[in-house]
């Protein structure tokens, strides 16, 4: 390609931006708005998926010693514990530990331990958390047949529909994500194929005069790009900074709640959205140029 | 030149625009094509600019058939075959000049190249004057010139014209049928499809005249007939 063409069809590209000044505004603007709003239900599933890692990394289990195990005895479960395949992590919690904080919620003015007659009934524990959530049910199922367990608990029922109210967040975060980008795929393509559809004329006389088909498409595509890059840096601009926003709100308020404040994987996500919509309108134009091509 | 043998073109709804055409038309020829509306002299000329391909026969321009060519080819075939229609088909939005050297960018000449070559033909056409007017800004007869001015600024081997004096006044129409003379006269072969009785019997050119998508005469220096 000449130099003189490349810059006649960046040229062409820019004066068919300014000259079709309305359709121009309407492409961008409605990359910028499908850009919005996919990426604010984007970063909403992304964030439900937060909360419910966050929730699922919580699940442990607690296990119960046989009140009457020898130091020895707890140590070596605890080895086996520790060895056993899937735990994460372990924790001890010695009796008189259990006692104390078993007081503390009686109250500091009680001595629980004088109440009891000075013996301690609460047994040894360990707090116990899995690799895998999904799997803490077979490992506690492991973990009571174990020598000087006396019984384990985990929340059993409980932590499974917990688990299937977290599986339809996400799965309705997923779609809801997948069902946008295709309404902004549609909304992005039609747009387009109007803008096309309003210069058919001026491709069928580049035809008449033996334009190739690239030469037409050229000016077509680099005008997809230009107003795609536009519309979906507005998007991601105005997302970043109401993102920012909510999220120091929320980090004031509502502190418990876990959200996304990783600024690079933040980026990460933005970048692509913002990738995402200039791909959509290079791409988009390019094709439905294709329809007029055939004259 | 321009061969076509035994050429029917049938339209996908059933109309039946050429039947069984013939012709042959030699470098440097000024011909005319007459016959009624629905005659089949659009049909002819869309053939060979390859806007569209014969169900069946041959269309061959400069020793290739045009139902072979790839779209990159068809690109070529029209770089060596001006058009003109009756409608101009002018780009709106671009001045004379510019219409002019959007030919010439498609293929890729230099900025120098079109700041020389476009003022000659505009001065060939008499344009020289309207170079930075807007299409709305002309009459018909400028804006034809205009039109006539971006078919043969690549200098095309062939130029074809579609009505090209359909709307056009009487005087106006005689102005650029010169034109269209004066460019032929330059060695450019030359097929002009027209209604227009009284110029083809003033030529004196060869006519080749369609009814109902057949060939009915081809005289070599032929008037309108009837």
């Amino acid at each position: 390609m000449k130099l003189t063409t490349v810059k006649f069809l960046i040229g062409q590209a820019l004066v068919s931006i300014k000259r079709n000044g309305m359709m121009s505004l309407a492409s961008t603007g409605t990359v910028a708005i499908s850009m919005f709003v996919l990426g604010t239900f984007l970063l909403l599933a992304l964030n439900a998926n937060l909360v419910a890692d966050t929730i699922e990394s919580n699940v442990e289990i607690a296990v119960l010693l046989d009140a009457d195990a020898t130091p020895e005895e707890i140590n070596s479960t605890y080895e086996d514990i520790v060895a056993l395949d899937g735990v994460l992590e372990v924790t001890h919690i010695p009796k008189e530990e259990a006692l104390d904080r078993l007081s503390r919620q009686f109250g500091e003015e009680h001595d629980l331990l004088q109440a009891l007659g000075g013996v301690n009934p609460l047994p040894d524990s360990f707090i116990v958390k899995v690799e895998n959530p999904r799997m803490v049910g077979e490992v506690a199922e492991v973990l009571s047949r174990f020598n000087y367990v006396d019984k384990v608990r985990y929340g059993k029922g409980l932590v499974e529909k917990l688990f299937s109210i977290l599986d339809w967040v996400r799965w309705l975060g997923t779609a809801v994500v997948v069902l946008l980008s295709l309404a902004a795929v549609f909304l992005i393509a039609i747009t387009i194929r109007l803008t096309v559809f309003a210069r058919r004329e001026e491709i069928t006389i580049m035809k008449y005069v033996g334009a190739t088909n690239w030469f037409i498409r050229w000016p077509f595509f680099l005008e997809g790009l230009f107003l795609g890059t536009l519309g979906s840096l507005l998007a991601t601009a105005a997302l970043y900074y109401s993102y920012s926003y909510l999220v120091g709100y929320v980090a004031a308020s509502i502190s418990f709640i876990p959200l996304i404040t990783d600024r690079e994987f933040l980026l990460q996500v933005l970048l692509c959205l913002l990738a995402g919509g200039a791909v959509l309108g290079a791409v988009g134009s390019a094709i439905s140029v294709r329809r007029f091509l055939k004259v | 030149m321009i061969h076509l043998y035994n050429v029917t073109k049938e339209y996908p709804n059933g109309v039946v625009a050429l039947k069984n055409v013939t012709v042959n038309i030699n470098k440097g020829e000024f011909v005319f094509l007459v016959g009624p509306s629905g005659a089949g002299k659009s049909t002819f000329i869309r053939l060979i600019f390859r806007e569209e391909l014969p169900t069946s026969g041959q269309v061959i321009i400069a020793g290739k058939s045009i139902a072979r060519l790839r779209p990159s080819k068809v690109a070529v075939l029209r770089r060596n075959i001006g058009v003109v229609f009756q409608d101009f088909r002018l780009l709106p939005d671009r001045t004379v000049f510019e219409n002019v050297a959007f030919a010439m960018r498609v293929l890729q000449y230099s900025q120098r190249e079109i700041d020389q070559r476009v003022p000659e033909v505009l001065h060939l056409v008499g344009l020289t004057s309207k170079a930075g007017n807007y299409p709305y800004q002309l009459s018909g007869g400028e804006q034809q010139r205009t039109a006539i001015a971006r078919a043969i600024v690549n200098n095309p081997k062939i130029l074809v014209a579609d009505e090209p004096t359909g709307n056009l006044d009487p005087e106006t129409s005689w102005e650029i049928m010169h034109l269209l003379y004066e460019i032929n006269k330059r060695g450019t072969t030359l097929i002009v499809a027209t209604h227009d009785q009284k110029i083809v019997d003033a030529m004196k050119r060869r006519v080749i005249a369609l009814d109902r998508g057949r060939l009915v005469r081809d005289d070599q220096e032929g008037g309108y007939g009837l």
